[in-house]
């Protein structure tokens, strides 16, 4: 409570104002903007172009398990909806590695798929072919070892795909 | 301009993908941090906060610098987390800073962490850089913590813009219902 004359006046907003021991930790009390290492921050990619090399075998058993999931919505078209949910988890993890390890258009199709398996109403037949054609494009970038944009191979991917969107779109 | 040493440090990582989990840990002791713990989810996290408050021989550490966490996480997530961390009495320290990690690239989930209190959102798929860019942040640009009847975390003003017109906003530090707490 903040005191006016001598009346109480409810408090509004309170501001916290700390002084910053993050600062004093890591760059003294010297002053001035630190900046990371460009060894340490060299070093660190390193490590990193080191870990994607396992990437394609670590994202494989996420494409297998994707695989797995719409043999189950077409086996049993009834639970479709919870095994869509699986396969849309599963697409919004692999939307946020692909790109770090080199593999953007894994993370390209991954957003694609995660976007229209958000769960809706009635899942099609239509739709569970798309979840095949997405799990086939993104098996090509793996084991093509497609990098960055793909170039040509990678044109060509995306194209397949759109081309099975269009097709199933609405049906 | 010297070079941060990061040795004093202390991070907890929140992440379910086991993958990426190494990564961030790997990439935080490359830049010389100097503590990284890991948790698999924000329940995890929650009981590794609870045992810092509660017993830090045990924990290994007396603080937790900074919070780095994955959003989407079963089955306490990365929100949930930060909702516990700034609002409840057993959080050992409401005001730590708070990188929230995602794969979600909407805005209206940008602005649902800036509303919650996250200091940082870092988008994956993720670069070193990015990390970097971050930490940097979270240090250099300390802003002051604000706590209103809807809302508690850092302010979301980030930058003082110039005003070209009548300036309306009526509360000034020497307001009454304006109460500053130093530290």
């Amino acid at each position: 409570m903040a005191s006016l004359q001598g009346r109480k006046v409810p408090t509004i907003v309170r501001f916290y104002r700390f002084r910053n021991r993050l600062k004093e930790k890591t760059h003294g009390l010297g002053g001035g903007t630190g900046s990371i290492s460009e060894e340490a921050l060299a070093e660190a990619e390193k490590a990193l172009e080191q870990m994607a090399e396992d990437y394609p075998d670590w994202v494989s058993s996420l494409i297998a398990k994707l695989a797995e999931q719409h043999g189950r919505c077409v086996d049993t078209p009834e639970h479709r909806r919870e095994f869509f949910e699986e396969i849309n988890n599963i697409a919004h993890d692999m939307k946020g590695q692909g790109g770090t390890f080199g593999y953007p258009l894994i993370t390209e199709f991954a957003d694609s798929l995660h976007n229209f398996t958000t769960i809706r109403n009635d899942i099609t037949d239509g739709m569970v072919e798309l979840v095949k054609a997405h799990v086939d494009a993104m098996r090509a970038v793996i084991r093509g070892r497609v990098k960055g944009d793909g170039g040509e191979v990678g044109a060509q991917l995306k194209a397949t795909l759109e081309k099975a969107i269009e097709k199933y779109k609405g049906k | 301009m010297a070079d941060y040493d990061f040795e004093r440090l202390s991070v907890l990582i929140v992440e379910d993908s086991l993958f990426i989990r190494s990564l961030l840990i790997n990439s935080l002791r490359i830049l010389g941090v100097g503590k990284v713990y890991a948790e698999d989810h924000g329940g995890q996290a929650i009981e590794f906060l609870k045992k810092v408050k509660e017993d830090p021989m045990a924990a290994g550490t007396q603080e937790v610098d900074i919070v780095m966490s994955n959003w989407q996480m079963s089955p306490v997530d990365g929100m949930m987390l930060l909702r516990w961390i700034r609002r409840h009495k057993e959080s050992p320290d409401r005001f730590v800073p708070f990188i929230l990690i995602t794969a979600y690239s909407e805005p209206k989930r940008v602005t649902q962490a800036r509303d919650l209190g996250a200091n940082e959102v870092l988008a994956k798929p993720f670069t070193i850089t990015a990390i970097g860019e971050k930490l940097i942040s979270i240090i250099e640009k300390r802003r002051q913590f604000v706590h209103t009847r809807d809302y508690f975390g850092p302010d979301r003003r980030r930058r003082i813009v110039p005003i070209e017109f009548e300036d309306r906003r009526k509360l000034t530090d020497k307001s009454p219902g304006v109460e500053i707490v130093r530290g």
